[in-house]
């Protein structure tokens, strides 16, 4: 069904919950892809062209992934827009912050309105691209920022690779705070971090597979963080997966440094552990750390020193991650499960409110990005999810929409999957055989 | 040509259908694979060096990393028991040209052999294959990791030729060298252990890491690693290693670890002087040490075969 065709549509007797709070058992109206009316009387006097029973699910504003791998131009065998933006939709995301190494990067303007213009009209999750920080990633000259910004660009980073030197990184931070752009970093030193393709620890050395130290990340976290006091320019530190970074975070954060971080669902469900089976689907950069480490990062998500979750969701071939574990890619397909996955491993798990879970999806993203808070108001964009958080399903990566059909979750029961998502009022994403 | 009956022991347990590393190997399954190498030594001092044991069977070797001794090893200890050859290499380039190492197997997989040999510049690879393979299959080496074949050939050489032996249990083996890349330090270690010995591992701190077998004692002074050691095992030292900034140079790597006479003469009185090759003579070993009465360097090459002459047998015959 196109977006347009449908104009007004309600969601009857949905538990209503937003970053204000919890609004109860109520419906929302919907038309021209904006919220039309609110709670308990939303229905009254609304004539709607479709009417989704809820029957009591979750009703909150569709997600924010500040974080994820599109990979298009260029690596469409693996994802691209249409891929992507659906599997992104099917997670429960409204919008979706693109990374830009691609082949080539985006780098240009041109790539930049290219990427918005398709993806407007896949009626899928919003796109918000992000441009790379340096021409080719190469690290040595800067790009274009204010012609990529006014090209649709929401933040610069280079992501997937680290800015080695500290010079380019202080002038991007400079000239991206002048233009109110977000700089979004891939804190790894280079040296230390060498060819390792998994923490550097007692597994990696029982396994005799090449570590990379969780002082790869620290260190360069406290570069990026120093850079970003410097220069007054936000910096959102990617990804943060150890112990000892977060503390860094931390550390700046007390000195009120204009920093923000994020940390992936798989960081904060998986281990080093999990290589020891030798399987390259859990080769990501930064990798899996310690118990630890991820016992630190889901109470640094319980003391609000965590301000968003984006998911690194990095498709790749099944025969790219059948190579071996020194040539596989880094990276794995999540975008989908993030929050089944988070609602059971955490929320239902009794280590975090789901409350704060939903803020570090919505509230916290935005306001990372300076964008107004999603909330189930009259005149907001009708950008919702509707979540069944009691319904238990298995992660069927067969049934993925994203190219990736493979999952380190594969078979794992889950509760709180998406059943239906609006993006500007339209059906983003509708589960299979969910009754309207 | 008469064929000769052998009387090769039966390991107690099932049978082991690959051997990736120690981890599902008892004592007694490595004694019983002993037992059977000891057969095959005596196969191979024959006039007609040839059993049937394996007749009908064919062994594939994979190697994905140069090795022309390993693989001339396996192919030896294959054909002296009558089995068929299929060997593959490729120097890593075929992968990096896109094909998946699962197409790759699956491909050499259409021959039909009933064993893999694999060698691999990444760890775990082996694991991988036999994950994706009925065959079983033998690690002659993957990365870092593991190279099982060379700890079996090092501990029956020492439990060969140490004077009176009478068992691994409170035998210490020191292994001195680049711990950090070796695979055979690490099965080394694993095995020993098994077998109820000791390890002390001996390197420069950036070549010996603390996570490096870290329950196993560690010291970066050779002095103390060699002291009381019934092994001495010097593994060679990449001159890479100097070219990436690991160490400083190899004057000063030999001055301070170079296994000497006057090092060798703190060590147990009937210490065995081991090398797994090749060896950079006079840089981690000198080479009245290498040639002289305690090493059993040559006698760890001559091993080779009839050692992985058992692995063969044990693992395709032992399967029924």
């Amino acid at each position: 069904m196109s977006g347009q065709a449908m104009r007004r549509l309600l969601i009857r007797d949905a538990h209503l919950v937003d970053g204000a709070g919890d609004h109860g058992r109520g419906d929302l109206a919907v038309q021209d892809g904006r919220v039309a009316a609110v709670g308990a009387d939303a229905a009254d006097g609304f004539e709607a062209e479709r009417t989704v029973d809820a029957g009591g699910a979750l009703l909150t504003p569709a997600f924010i992934d500040l974080h994820a791998h599109l990979r298009e131009p260029g690596q469409e065998v693996k994802e691209d827009l249409a891929s992507g933006l659906a599997a992104a939709a099917a997670g429960g995301f409204g919008t979706v912050v693109s990374m830009a190494n691609t082949t080539p990067p985006v780098d240009e303007p041109g790539l930049v309105a290219e990427l918005v213009h398709k993806a407007e009209r896949l009626g899928r999750a919003r796109l918000r691209p992000a441009a790379a920080l340096s021409h080719g990633l190469a690290g040595e000259t800067l790009t274009d920022f204010a012609a990529l910004q006014s090209a649709g660009a929401v933040m610069i980073t280079d992501d997937g690779v680290p800015v080695a030197d500290g010079r380019l990184m202080r002038s991007a931070c400079e000239y991206a705070a002048e233009l109110g752009l977000v700089i979004q970093t891939h804190s790894e030193d280079p040296g230390l971090r060498g060819a390792g393709v998994m923490h550097e620890g007692l597994v990696s050395q029982a396994l005799g597979l090449p570590g990379n130290p969780d002082a790869a990340e620290a260190a360069m976290v406290f570069r990026d963080c120093e850079v970003a006091r410097l220069t007054g320019a936000r910096v959102h530190i990617a990804h943060v997966t150890s112990k000892r970074a977060m503390q860094v975070i931390e550390h700046f954060k007390a000195l009120g440094a204009p920093v923000t971080c994020e940390v992936t669902p798989h960081h904060l469900t998986l281990t080093d552990q999990a290589l020891a089976g030798f399987d390259p689907v859990f080769k990501v950069a930064p990798p899996l750390r310690t118990t630890e480490d991820v016992a630190y990062l889901r109470e640094a998500l319980r003391r609000g020193l965590v301000d968003s979750i984006g998911t690194d969701h990095a498709p790749h071939t099944r025969a790219e991650k059948e190579r071996d574990l020194l040539t596989a890619p880094f990276g794995l397909p999540n975008i989908e499960v993030a929050f089944p996955l988070l609602y059971s491993e955490l929320v239902l798990a009794g280590e975090l409110e789901l409350g704060d879970l939903l803020r570090l999806l919505q509230d916290g993203p935005a306001v990372v990005m300076g964008w107004p808070a999603p909330r189930l108001e009259p005149g907001a964009a009708a950008d919702v999810t509707l979540l069944d958080l009691d319904a238990e399903r298995a992660v069927e990566p067969q049934r993925f929409l994203s190219k990736a059909k493979f999952s380190p979750w594969a078979g794992r029961r889950l509760h709180g999957w998406p059943r239906l998502t609006l993006v500007a009022g339209a059906p983003a994403y509708e589960r299979e055989g969910a009754a309207a | 040509m008469a064929t000769v009956e052998i009387d090769i022991p039966t390991p107690e347990k099932a049978r082991k259908r690959n051997l990736l590393d120690f981890a599902d190997w008892t004592a007694a399954d490595v004694g019983a694979l002993f037992d059977t190498a000891d057969v095959m030594a005596q196969v191979l001092t024959r006039t007609i060096k040839k059993v049937p044991a394996l007749q009908g069977f064919t062994v594939g070797t994979l190697f994905f990393e140069d090795s022309t001794r390993t693989r001339l090893s396996f192919e030896r200890a294959a054909r002296a028991q009558s089995a068929d050859v299929i060997s593959f290499a490729a120097g890593g380039s075929s992968l990096s040209k896109g094909e998946s190492l699962k197409d790759t197997l699956q491909t050499i997989d259409q021959m039909q052999a009933d064993l893999y040999v694999v060698r691999h510049p990444a760890a775990g690879a082996p694991h991988q294959i036999a994950r994706w393979t009925d065959a079983a299959v033998v690690n002659a080496g993957d990365g870092r990791r593991a190279h099982p074949t060379q700890a079996l050939l090092d501990a029956y050489t020492f439990r060969q030729r140490f004077p009176g032996f009478d068992g691994f249990q409170g035998k210490r083996l020191a292994v001195v060298g680049d711990i950090l890349h070796s695979r055979v330090a690490r099965s080394n270690v694993e095995l020993w252990r098994r077998l109820g010995g000791e390890v002390v591992l001996c390197g420069p701190p950036p070549l010996l890491p603390r996570d490096v077998g870290a329950d196993v004692p560690h010291t970066h002074r050779l002095e103390e690693a060699v002291e009381g050691a019934h092994a001495v095992m010097t593994l060679r030292l990449q001159r890479e290693r100097m070219a990436s900034a690991l160490l400083p140079s190899a004057a000063e790597y030999v001055a301070r670890y170079q296994l000497t006479e006057a090092v060798l003469a703190r060590a147990h009185p009937d210490a065995l002087v081991m090398h797994p090759g090749p060896l950079n003579r006079d840089v981690e070993i000198a080479s009245e040490v290498a040639d002289g009465p305690r090493s059993v360097i040559r006698d760890q090459v001559a091993n080779g075969v009839p050692t992985r002459m058992a692995v063969l047998y044990t693992l395709l015959v032992g399967k029924r």
